[in-house]
């Protein structure tokens, strides 16, 4: 709190402020606030699977609808849906279908063994099984411009294919240059040739070696709107080379490995919540106060600060530091030794 | 261009790098007094978004709806990097002998008293006060996104030669108060909704933040050493020009959009264009240098 005494100004605008306020509160208790019990909403569904496909080398297409063939929540290419598997394993999946069929999504899986196990349990779906997903989300807004370059590499093909299709729809200028392993393990590469022609560029590493961001953007116009989706070498490649404007996916922050596990006391309830070593504080305290404030998850926007009021911590955080910030900690990448205690 | 408009983005807090060591504190070319009037931002803003976020936060226990919660927390998100990075421009007046402390610690003893009596409150009218609070955010929002969207429909500022960083920093600012303008709108018909509240705090904010931002501008102006006694004065003649050679927004741009906002079916997502705002941010140099 300032020691600086209020000047005419600040009290006429507190003045406002208190008569606003004063109005509100006395008019409230004729026409209370809404319950909010009633407008509960979790943005899920169960859907089922009404067809799987092979696509590709290791990839299905999964065609999911409504039990009662409702029509679904409308959406836009590059919007995903994050799917809850029965393992309690969330993972999100671009819709590479046609956002005009209100009935049906479509999402493509490529089975990853060593991955998180969350592929193969998806891989294990069989008609008429049932899936719990969110409404669709749009991570990578695509906007209508003049002229594209899509660049997409193996299963990063799966959000820019929608895009195409509405950047052919529109009559936009574009080419697409799609990257991948081998040409078997590419999904949708007749299909994109049979859209755009001469427009796409299959480039399997096998035949033409791992591409550089310079090969990949060439002599592109400055100008042109870059949509890229694959894997990461791919994104810090492009993002290096590319001079204009460039869309890339953000995905979620990248998991906690070889962390120290430690215990966060939270002061105001007493309550240790231990953080084991594979995840953040963030993650061990929202099981505890769902309600805590965060943003980022990725320890530079400062939102999930909490004061420290004992123990020490270190600061793996880049959040430009403001009043008080050396005493606070940014509990979604800050780890900490023994035991701390923080003020929430 | 086309009609490809996304309907909803998952906002989320982009990392931004600003190097202010080449810009002037007098960074309209010709225009002391307008970079000044510009330069308000610097002081009012950070303590206004740092007061959004705190209400913000105090308010996710209310909330019961899953895509309006991810809204808010991307905005607390965004919200605090716009705090962090006009600190940054006004760390920039600080060197050049402009103390901003005597105005930023009144506008820091209004906010943060207000939130700070709220969570001395009562849970029932601890949430009456958040809704209050909430309700006054939401009017103001829908003024930053309409500065946001003038900023970037602003060629005028380029043509005159401003400076490109501090350019950028309005810009990518005011595209991202347009990406998410219908965050602060959407949780108040969440919580509250209710017409009366819509109205009473608009018409609390807009002579708030008039009288604060004149009286930031008129503060900064008086304590720049640089400035002779006529330019300290803001004058109609100036606000004239301003607005004539397309540097501020005038009253034409405000007014219709103050009566849009009274409307009973008034929802931020019909102005400003998302599309104009997500193609701006991929190109905005602190946003690029951010993600390195």
């Amino acid at each position: 709190m300032t020691e600086t005494p209020p000047d005419l100004l600040t009290r006429t605008t507190a003045k406002l402020i208190e008569t606003a306020e004063r109005t509100l509160n006395f008019w409230s208790r004729f026409q209370p606030p809404p319950d909010t019990e009633l407008r509960r909403n979790d943005h899920l569904q169960t859907l089922v699977v009404r067809e799987v496909r092979a696509e590709a080398e290791d990839v299905v297409s999964l065609t999911l609808a409504a039990q009662n063939g409702a029509e679904l929540p409308a959406w836009d290419p590059g919007c995903h849906l994050d799917v809850l598997l029965p393992s309690g394993l969330k993972r999100q999946y671009s819709l590479n279908g046609d956002p005009a069929d209100r009935h049906s999504y479509r999402i493509s899986v490529r089975r990853l063994p060593d991955g998180g196990g969350g592929s193969v349990q998806m891989h294990q779906l069989r008609t008429g099984h049932a899936v719990t997903v969110s409404h669709p989300r749009n991570a990578f807004p695509f906007i209508g411009r003049d002229r594209y370059l899509f660049l997409a590499g193996g299963i990063g093909i799966t959000p820019i294919l929608p895009m195409v299709r509405a950047a052919q729809r529109i009559g936009a200028g574009w080419q697409l240059i799609y990257t991948g392993r081998s040409r078997e393990s590419m999904p949708f590469a007749r299909e994109l040739l049979e859209l755009g022609g001469d427009r796409v560029f299959i480039r399997p590493d096998e035949e033409f070696g791992f591409p550089t961001g310079e090969e990949l953007i060439g002599d592109t116009d400055p100008g042109t709107h870059i949509y890229l989706c694959g894997p990461p070498p791919m994104i810090d490649t492009v993002r290096r080379a590319a001079q204009g404007p460039l869309h890339y996916e953000r995905f979620s922050p990248p998991p906690v490995v070889n962390g120290t596990p430690f215990e966060v006391e939270l002061a105001r309830t007493g309550v240790v919540v231990e953080v084991g070593a594979e995840e953040s504080a963030l993650t061990a305290i929202l099981r505890e106060v769902p309600t805590a404030g965060y943003s980022c998850r990725q320890g530079f926007c400062g939102a999930c600060r909490i004061p420290v009021l004992g123990g020490t911590f270190e600061r793996n955080d880049h959040a430009m530091s403001r009043d008080g910030a050396d005493r606070s900690m940014t509990v979604c990448v800050s780890r900490a030794e023994g035991r701390v205690v923080l003020d929430i | 261009m086309t009609a490809i408009e996304p309907t909803s983005v998952a906002l989320h807090a982009r990392d931004v790098q600003f190097d202010w060591s080449k810009t002037p504190v007098h960074w309209v070319p010709d225009e002391p007094e307008l970079a000044h009037f510009y330069n308000v931002m610097h002081l009012l803003l950070p303590e206004l978004e740092l007061w959004f976020v705190q209400v913000f936060t105090d308010a996710l226990p209310y909330i019961t709806d899953a895509k309006v919660r991810e809204d808010v927390l991307g905005f607390i998100g965004q919200e605090n990097m716009h705090a962090n990075a006009h600190q940054g421009a006004l760390d920039l007046l600080a060197a050049n002998g402009i103390d901003p402390e005597p105005y930023t610690s009144q506008v820091h003893h209004l906010l943060q008293g207000w939130i700070d009596r709220t969570r001395k409150m009562k849970p029932k009218r601890r949430k009456q006060s958040l809704l209050n609070q909430i309700a006054v955010i939401a009017a103001g929002e829908h003024f930053t996104a309409v500065l946001g969207d003038f900023a970037l429909n602003s060629p005028a500022f380029d043509e005159v030669g401003t400076d490109p960083v501090m350019s950028d920093l309005l810009r990518w600012h005011g595209a991202e108060e347009v990406e998410h303008r219908s965050v602060a709108f959407d949780l108040f018909r969440h919580l509250d909704g209710r017409y009366p509240m819509q109205v009473v705090s608009m018409l609390a904010v807009i002579p708030a933040l008039w009288m604060l931002w004149h009286r930031g501008a008129r503060m900064l102006l008086e304590a720049d050493p640089t400035l002779t006694p006529k330019q300290r004065k803001l004058t109609l003649r100036k606000f004239r020009r301003w607005h004539r050679r397309g540097l501020l927004p005038n009253a034409k741009i405000y007014l219709p959009q103050l009566t849009h906002y009274l409307k009973g079916d008034y929802h931020p997502s019909h102005y400003g264009s998302t599309t104009q705002a997500i193609a701006y941010l991929a190109t905005s140099p602190a946003a690029k240098a951010g993600q390195q």
